[in-house]
């Protein structure tokens, strides 16, 4: 079989742009939305835990929270049903047991240590979001691993020299950088 | 050095195999997903398909899901090495030129 180099070149263009569909396809079907919808949860609790009185944030957290868990479940249920693996159930089902076990982890770290105010509070459940996600991307994308170290090293960093504005950073460069990755794996990925 | 496929190289076959490649190695799509990432009709694709499946380069597996049935198609490891070698010939082409 011969071709010529322009029909060589139309074919490998043909080729490119495919895979490109297909995975914008699978990301698009739902797992960017989970960065923007948590994004956009760590800028409003943040900023509330910046400018709103203390009792008032933590409602505002709580709400959130409760919000962004239900929302979770939305996009969760009606994630991509056109593509599946050959292992999902247990995978998935350990995954969510991961999770289960580190928000039981959380919750029990936060009851023992008991921390005094807004920022340790947040921070402990910083760090926990921040290993599950880097957990998750050792395991399934190792690419993601990266932006969880980042945001883990930025809260901390914060977290310990630049204490006035902590909440502000978690809310803009935490949160925001969320919702970018998030609007990046949309469009880019 | 590798060399041009004719089964592959049709052009929804290849567009097919491209598509399948970009799957993990233990995903598979499902047809009315796959039809809708290509813009092909049902009996195209149908049709691409079994050739493919007669070349051994994909697998379709037929499942119930929520009662209703399903077709999921998967590139075999044969097929990913044969669209690799594709690939790297229609490279080659390319930089004889």
């Amino acid at each position: 079989m011969d071709i010529s180099p322009t029909e060589a070149e139309e074919a490998l263009a043909a080729i490119q742009t495919m895979m490109q569909k297909t995975r914008r396809s699978i990301s698009s079907s739902g797992a960017y939305k989970f960065l923007i919808l948590w994004g956009v949860i760590w800028m409003l609790g943040f900023l509330g835990s910046q400018f709103l009185p203390k009792e008032i944030a933590s409602y505002v957290w709580i709400g959130l929270d409760i919000l962004g868990g239900i929302l979770s479940m939305v996009i969760g249920v009606r994630l991509n049903r056109g593509v599946r693996s050959s292992a999902p159930t247990t995978s998935g089902k350990r995954i969510g047991f991961f999770w289960l076990l580190l928000f039981f982890y959380c919750v029990a770290a936060i009851g023992i240590a008991w921390p005094v105010d807004g920022k340790q509070f947040a921070m402990f459940i910083i760090l926990f979001v921040t290993v599950g996600w880097i957990a998750m991307g050792l395991l399934l994308s190792f690419a993601s691993v990266w932006w969880g170290l980042a945001l883990l090293g930025l809260s901390l960093v914060s977290y310990f020299l630049l204490e006035d504005y902590f909440y502000l950073i978690m809310a803009f460069v935490g949160g925001g950088g969320m919702i970018a990755l998030g609007i990046y794996v949309r469009n880019r990925w | 050095m590798a060399e041009l496929n004719e089964t592959i190289h049709q052009t929804v076959r290849l567009r097919i195999m491209a598509a399948l490649v970009t799957l993990a190695p233990n995903e598979e799509v499902e047809f009315t997903y796959l039809r809708d990432l290509l813009e092909v009709t049902d009996g195209n694709l149908g049709a691409h398909l079994r050739k493919l499946e007669e070349a051994g380069y994909i697998n379709l597996n037929k499942a119930f899901v929520e009662r209703k049935p399903r077709t999921y198609i998967c590139a075999t490891t044969d097929g990913r090495k044969v669209f690799s070698e594709h690939v790297a010939a229609l490279e080659a082409i390319l930089k004889s030129k």
